[in-house]
């Protein structure tokens, strides 16, 4: 069977330029032409080796795919390919104007139950979130853009906690919407 | 005797040689097979023309009996008619009394595996060998039409199986003795059967709703990969609790003096019956016989509608949560496919319509459409299309985690991530000097690790002593494309690693399975050799009738007195070992018999010879 070559970054598995704005139907099309590949559904009647082998790359590209395709982490991989180590235990952030800021956001979501129209209220705060997460979005890729990987690295954070919050309202949305 | 056929070795198995293979939708209410002939894939029927195999196994003092003839049997001896088993797979002894008076059995967990066991007249079985059971009769039916051997199946799941229940079905395929090609989500399966013709690419949502489970999924189609975006559902609800909804709505009416096991399966039976009366006709009439009591009475579709609604209900919610992980609109789906026999009610149709705000597809027969994707799949597998571009890309039903501190779980997978996946986390050390440390995976979505399934517990033991935090502990996690888990933990420093492919809390345990296999394959040897001594005894009854006519006939004139008694003796000796002596031991003595005879049969055929010969000239024998 083919062998990876898994020294390649994951950009350069699925023919990409290494940039935030990647086209996913690309990203989506070359993974789907990868598995037809590797995926262990083509090493059924293979011997053990060439079934484990293909477990390990399937899950390999299936790995890669999942990076690229969500913002967040494709944010922060691309640090790390710049040499950043990310932990997420020790980072904080110190930018105290948008800590009081998520703060702020997270009492609005408790106080939209209590509200006559639950469901418009947090509509309202996932329309604001989105727009905040495009002003991150945009902040990282000039900070990388223009080799500020520090900054850059400040703007993925932000995206992060953003995206927390939004996985939460999205949560509370469903539950209003049953009721 | 047919002579056995062996061929050169090495060519046993032109490259070409197309294998059997068989998809197999193993139900909660019913179970089918499928298999692709001559290009067409279709469900197989059995000796009564009956494709549906009702997944009932009764088991009796001497025999088991599945589908039909077990379904005869769930009136006069409902005990030991184990029915919707699907319900158990996978699941602990607790899980099974939340499901409450669902299950009429008697169960007893074992204190070992923690299987519970539904205690019958033939011992107590677990769901695993029940569904074995089923598996069994699907396949010798498959094999039976096929006129071969099945190279290997594809069993359907649900989406929404975790890593037990999966686990479960593994395990019972193991027990019927069939090599699974791979498990195969039943709505996957389904857009598999729609999809062949590509007529229907884009994105699809698939709304399965079956006996005892609900699957949403969406997938893209796309000039044939099927590429699983996002699935959800519940796997323990479906169209046998809205057997229970008129059951109970059944028994209010009725108001009985007593209520014993037999009467709730006559009234489930009823109540099913009203159900699918309801998809076609206004009202249902049932009539409910309790000893002396007689009940009968009338039930309509907006009375059935209001009975079912929060279950229909109940359904919609994992159909707006898929949506909001495949981050996609209503708007999105081009299509709404409807698998599973539950999907025949009205008001299931009228509100999953509603919701997706378009007409639904329903051409194929919602009850067979699993069973046919399967079979597609098996086909490719077996590797009878190499030139097939199908390819199918599932996710993890569910998110995979470990418990931290505190009882919470710390998710490592999250749901709806493609399969097969690798991943790792690195732990440490909560105390000094600490030299082992436990770890406990668990399935589900919620924060508590009282709130998710646990998978299972392991040890990493013996890794040298070092303060805390400074261990450091890489534990990674492999599922695999059939959404199965296996688990390595390893401390980095030190090298020390635990291997685990996960053994689920509720699943049988390696040798359990091990003993029951070895049972199994017992009993088919005692079957073989039964066999072989019958075989041995008829023809060494034939030997010594054979000789007796000998003797009788040519004995005195061709042979001395001497040779005459050493012939008696093989001959009796053989006589009185028919009815006591193995089946080896009497090969042994007719060939013995055989042996001691052969200068008799000689002379017998030199004399038999002259007899012909005797006053004819040479040239008038032919030759």
């Amino acid at each position: 069977m083919q062998i990876l070559d898994l020294k390649q970054n994951y950009f350069e598995l699925f023919g990409l330029d290494i940039t935030f704005d990647i086209d996913l139907k690309l990203l989506s099309s070359a993974q789907q032409r990868l598995q037809a590949v590797y995926h262990p559904d083509r090493f059924v009647n293979a011997s053990e080796r060439d079934k484990r082998l293909s477990v390990q790359q399937a899950s390999w590209i299936n790995e890669a795919f999942e990076t690229l395709s969500k913002p967040v982490k494709r944010a922060r991989y691309m640090l790390e390919l710049n040499g950043l180590e990310l932990n997420d235990e020790s980072e904080t952030t110190s930018d105290t104007a948008f800590l009081m800021e998520q703060i702020a956001i997270r009492e609005e979501i408790e106080e939209c139950r209590s509200n006559a129209d639950p469901l418009s209220c947090c509509n309202h705060i996932i329309e604001r979130l989105r727009s905040k997460t495009d002003q991150f979005e945009s902040e990282f890729v000039s900070h990388f853009e223009q080799g500020q990987l520090a900054d850059a690295r400040v703007s993925s954070r932000k995206m992060q906690f953003i995206q927390r919050i939004m996985d939460q309202l999205l949560d509370l949305q469903i539950e209003l919407e049953e009721s | 005797m047919a002579l056995l056929q062996i061929s050169e070795p090495g060519q046993s198995t032109a490259p070409h040689q197309h294998r059997y293979s068989a998809g197999i939708d193993l139900g909660t209410t019913n179970s089918l097979v499928a298999t692709v002939r001559s290009g067409n894939a279709d469900t197989l029927a059995d000796i009564n023309g009956e494709s549906l195999l009702p997944s009932i196994v009764h088991y009796g003092p001497e025999q088991i009996l599945v589908g039909k003839l077990a379904q005869e049997m769930q009136l006069a001896d409902p005990l030991n008619c184990i029915a919707s088993v699907k319900r158990l797979m996978g699941r602990g002894i607790e899980d099974v009394k939340q499901l409450g008076d669902v299950m009429p059995y008697t169960f007893r967990a074992d204190q070992k595996s923690k299987v519970p066991r539904i205690q019958t007249v033939a011992g107590d079985i677990s769901a695993i060998e029940v569904s074995a059971e089923i598996l069994k009769t699907l396949a010798l039916q498959a094999e039976q039409s096929l006129g071969d051997q099945l190279a290997g199946v594809v069993i359907t799941v649900p989406a929404y199986f975790d890593d037990a229940q999966r686990q479960a079905t593994r395990d019972a395929a193991k027990l019927a003795n069939l090599d699974v090609f791979r498990l195969l989500n039943e709505p996957t399966a389904a857009a598999v059967a729609y999809g062949l013709d590509q007529k229907h690419d884009g994105i699809i949502a698939v709304y399965d709703l079956g006996g005892g489970t609900f699957d949403i999924s969406l997938l893209r189609m796309n000039k044939g990969v099927f590429e699983v975006l996002a699935t959800g559902g519940d796997s323990s609800l479906g169209g046998d609790d809205m057997d229970h909804a008129i059951g109970e709505w059944i028994l209010a009416q009725a108001n009985f003096d007593s209520i014993d096991t037999q009467l709730t399966r006559q009234v489930l039976l009823a109540a099913r019956a009203a159900k699918e009366k309801l998809t076609k006709q206004g009202t249902a009439q049932i009539t409910i016989q309790n000893g002396a009591q007689h009940w009968q009475g009338k039930i309509d579709r907006a009375q059935f509608d209001a009975l079912i609604l929060p279950l229909v209900k109940k359904t919609l919610m994992p159909c707006r949560r898929v949506l909001r992980d495949a981050n996609l609109s209503k708007q999105d789906i081009s299509e709404v496919v409807m698998v599973g026999g539950s999907t025949r009610v009205a008001l299931v149709n009228k509100m999953v319509s509603e919701f997706f705000q378009r007409d639904l597809m329903s051409e194929l027969d919602p009850d067979r459409v699993v069973a046919i994707g399967a079979a597609i799949q098996a086909d490719v597998l077996a590797g009878n299309k190499p030139d097939s571009e199908m390819l199918l890309l599932d996710v993890l039903p569910l998110s995979l985690g470990i418990e931290t501190m505190g009882g919470l779980s710390e998710k490592i997978i999250s749901r709806n991530t493609p399969i097969p996946v690798t991943r790792a986390q690195e732990f440490t050390t909560y105390k000094d000097g600490q030299t082992s440390m436990s770890i406990h995976v668990v399935q589900g979505e919620r924060e508590l690790i009282s709130d998710c399934r646990s998978l299972a517990r392991f040890e990493l033991r013996g890794f040298p002593p070092m303060t805390a935090g400074a261990a450091r502990i890489k534990v990674s996690y492999q599922v695999d494309a059939d959404g199965l888990m296996s688990v390595r933990a390893e401390e980095i420093k030190s090298g020390v690693a635990a291997d685990i492919v996960v053994k689920p809390s509720y699943g049988l345990t390696d040798s359990e399975i091990e003993t029951m296999l070895r049972e199994s394959m017992d009993y088919a040897r005692e079957d073989i050799s039964a066999r072989m001594l019958k075989e041995q005894q008829v023809e060494a009854k034939r030997v010594v009738e054979a000789i007796d006519a000998a003797l009788a006939s040519d004995g005195d004139s061709l042979l001395s007195k001497a040779e005459i008694r050493k012939i008696k003796q093989a001959r009796n000796k053989l006589q009185k070992e028919i009815q006591s002596a193995s089946a080896d031991k009497l090969k042994k003595s007719i060939r013995t018999l055989e042996k001691i005879s052969e200068t008799y049969v000689a002379r017998r055929m030199n004399s038999s010879v002259k007899q012909a010969l005797a006053g004819k000239q040479i040239n008038q024998v032919k030759i």
